[in-house]
């Protein structure tokens, strides 16, 4: 029996379609500045913080250290999915991996960034596996060194596994089978450990891991960047250290150099830039979360895509948690003659899903083009609009996280005691309702959080649109910001959908 | 796989003491928290206590095919081999809720990608209120396929469900973590190593005529 959480009252709701307003409003009468202004802060220039930040930066030990637990933490997760009993609610691997990680990762993207790649277990065991190494530099190891073929340097098989680790987590429900959950995470260390074998650097990590690719999408909105502390410095520089990495440390794992660094995206928060810059001209920075998603990031092509599938992804996590997703199935299931999980079912419905949120944003970008007569081709406009689509991914993601993690976090202290729930039973309807009274935060905090945050999504998608449209279609009198209406309709459009998402009760995962 | 068919006749045995109690606190609890709902995702096993019996926590599955709407529950929850289990099943129409009362007949086989799956028969059943009851005594552990077929309106209909027998094999999915990675590990250094040997024989055959041009 699985009981669901109630959504967000109305009345936040009218509060999330105010500001709504407002910024649309604002969207079309505001002028435009040439660059957004943004304050950054070096936390290495921080009185008492800037020298602990920048030891850190420098040293090995607390990474390793971290590393060490993460892999203890894993290899646990593993005995227990698949030696523990197979109720979800009572074996660590799911409800760690399901409950915990997943939930909070995508929470701690917005203060940390791509931090989590820095101590990622599934990377740490195919380094340690390939290289033979724990930490120093190694030039091959037992790595072919290969260049990735062009066919595959793209975030295209990213996109693709992301989406069949969504038909797996959601259509047949590994995130409700201890085992499966075990089976996917030793998958990832073979992935990634026959990626760091055949391929140069982490090609693995760069273009081919969804987590990561996920997380690097979304650290674009982190309060957090690693960048050079001083410019010049980099500009300076002929021997490239970050790029080439030092007798000790190894090369940047996704071909970055830190002095031209614009965006997250692909930075795994590894520190190496750090350790092996000599002139320790490499330091974190806190800044606004909008910065690359309003002008720094580059269009792509390919990037577009993932944040548009990301878009989609995100909206149909939160679909198929509503209690009606499963009468359309059930409906859908009797038309197609579909029986046992309904897999195909639920196929259709993920491929319908994404293809809908695909067509919506494709033909808003053929609206606009077409309403400013702009000489830009098709894809331009498309790549570069699809920023608009990662805030209210982000902010959408989080808020329906985070229902997860406050409301169903606190069976994770029993776990950890019995990890592989030896001799226990399934939770009965008293013990659920117990850890659902059990939240994190008070029901009305969590609320609130998911307004706001369904706001700020919102808000940075606005300012996307008035930025990245200032600069790209060509300046005419002041109504041709209605130019922008389409793309204000689609976040608009989007927003609501999410904000009716929420509003709904939601399943309980376990 | 060898699966011992055992009608099995086990009636539900109720605690009248605690069921009052646990049916006003859960009550309570339903008034005071969440809109709670019963909900199912369909098609895959879910693990519950029956809170108001001492029968042991039951493995489910509810899925539909056609017109019928198909709910299957194994006792106990994690049978083993040599012990014996039970498998209810309930049908009822989609449409108006009506329960399947012709005879249902179960088969059990191997659950495995490759080789033999060696289908047995378990028994043909007929309901006792509502429910088709069928027994089972396994001698070895494994993972096992159900199928339950009946007939309705003409049409026939046949459903798989999963059963496992004992606990699932844990080495092997490790096993296999570890001889993939060892024969990824193994190729990749076999073909270095003729790569450096190609490099060493070029390199001699470069410094040969350069020593003798210096000679
Ligand atoms: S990209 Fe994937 S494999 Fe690489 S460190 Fe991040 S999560 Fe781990
Ligand atoms: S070396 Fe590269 S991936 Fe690692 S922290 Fe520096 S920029 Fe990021």
């Amino acid at each position: 029996m699985i009981m669901t959480h109630p959504g967000l009252p109305e009345n936040w709701a009218w509060l999330v379609m105010a500001g709504m307003l407002v910024g649309g409003i604002w969207l079309l009468l505001a002028s435009v500045p040439k660059s957004p202004r943004m304050r950054v802060i070096s936390l290495a220039s921080v009185p008492l913080l800037g020298p602990v930040v920048r030891k850190l930066a420098a040293s090995r030990g607390v990474l390793l250290l971290l590393k060490v637990l993460t892999v203890l933490v894993f290899l646990l997760v593993i005995v227990a999915g698949l030696f523990g009993t197979p109720i979800p609610e009572r074996n660590l691997a799911t409800l760690l991996t399901w409950n915990l990680w997943w939930s909070g990762l995508i929470l701690s993207v917005f203060f940390l960034g791509s931090a989590w790649c820095a101590i990622c277990p599934w990377d740490t065991l195919a380094q340690w596996l390939v290289r033979h190494r724990l930490w120093k530099r190694v030039d091959s190891g037992s790595s072919l060194n290969l260049r990735v073929p062009r066919w595959l340097a793209s975030v295209w098989p990213a996109l693709f596994l992301f989406v069949a680790l969504t038909w797996l987590e959601l259509g047949v429900g590994i995130t409700t089978s201890p085992y499966a959950t075990a089976g996917i995470a030793l998958l990832m260390v073979v992935l990634a450990t026959a990626s760091l074998a055949l391929f140069q650097r982490k090609a693995f990590c760069r273009y081919f891991c969804p987590v990561g690719r996920t997380i690097g999408f979304y650290s674009q909105l982190s309060l957090l960047e690693l960048r050079p502390i001083d410019g010049d410095t980099c500009a300076r520089c002929t021997t490239l250290e970050c790029y080439h990495g030092s007798d000790t440390i190894e090369p940047c794992p996704t071909w970055l150099v830190m002095g031209r660094m614009q965006q997250n995206t692909y930075c795994l928060s590894c520190g190496n830039c750090g350790q092996s810059c000599p002139q320790q001209n490499v330091a974190w920075r806190i800044r606004p979360p909008s910065v690359e998603a309003l002008h720094s990031a580059r269009p792509h092509w390919d990037e577009a895509w993932f944040m548009i599938g990301l878009l989609a992804l995100t909206g149909f996590h939160g679909l198929t948690m509503m209690p009606f997703w499963e009468t359309w199935m059930r409906k859908l299931a009797q038309v197609i003659g579909d029986s046992g999980q309904l897999l195909w079912s639920f196929s259709i419905g993920l491929v319908a899903v994404m293809a809908i949120i695909a067509a919506l944003y494709a033909a808003t970008i053929a609206i606009t083009k077409a309403i400013s007569h702009s000489r830009l081709d098709f894809k331009r406009l498309f790549s570069t609009f699809a920023f608009v689509a990662l805030p209210l991914a982000f902010a959408y993601h989080m808020a329906h996280n985070l229902n997860h993690l406050v409301r169903e976090g606190s069976g994770i202290g029993a776990v950890f005691a019995n990890p592989l729930g030896i001799d226990t039973a399934p939770l009965s309807m008293m013990e659920k309702h117990a850890r659902s009274m059990h939240m994190w935060l008070s029901q009305d905090t969590l609320f609130a959080l998911q307004a706001l945050l369904m706001l700020l999504g919102f808000w940075i998608a606005v300012q996307v649109i008035r930025y990245r449209g200032g600069a790209l279609l060509e300046p005419g009198s002041r109504w041709s910001r209605l130019r922008l209406l389409p793309l204000l309709g689609f976040a608009i459009g989007i927003t609501g959908f999410h904000l009716w998402l929420l509003m709904q009760p939601m399943i309980m995962r376990m | 796989m060898s699966a011992i068919p055992a009608s099995c006749t086990m009636g539900q045995m109720s605690d009248g003491r605690g069921i009052m109690n646990k049916v006003l606190l859960l009550v309570f609890a339903l008034m005071a928290l969440v809109p709670a709902q019963a909900h199912h995702v369909l098609g895959r096993p879910a693990y519950s206590l029956n809170e108001d019996s001492n029968t042991p926590p039951s493995m489910q599955v509810e899925t539909q095919i056609g017109q019928y709407d198909v709910t299957y529950m194994v006792f106990p929850a994690f049978p083993r081999a040599g012990e014996r289990g039970r498998v209810n099943l309930y049908a009822t129409r989609l449409d108006n809720g009506q329960a399947f009362a012709g005879e249902v007949r179960f088969t059990v086989r191997d659950d495995k990608w490759f080789g033999d799956k060696h289908e047995e028969t378990l028994g043909t059943q007929l309901p006792d209120d509502h429910v088709y009851r069928q027994g089972f005594v396994f001698k070895e552990d494994g993972d096992y396929i159900i199928t339950a077929e009946f007939e309705a309106d003409g049409e026939p209909y046949i459903i798989d469900f999963p059963l496992r027998i004992g606990q699932p094999a844990g080495v092997g999915p490790i096993g296999v973590t570890v001889g993939v990675i060892v024969l990824i590990l193994l190729g990749v250094n076999l073909l270095k190593r003729k790569q450096l040997a190609r490099v060493k024989v070029r390199y001699a055959r470069d410094e040969l005529p350069q020593k003798a041009r210096e000679q």
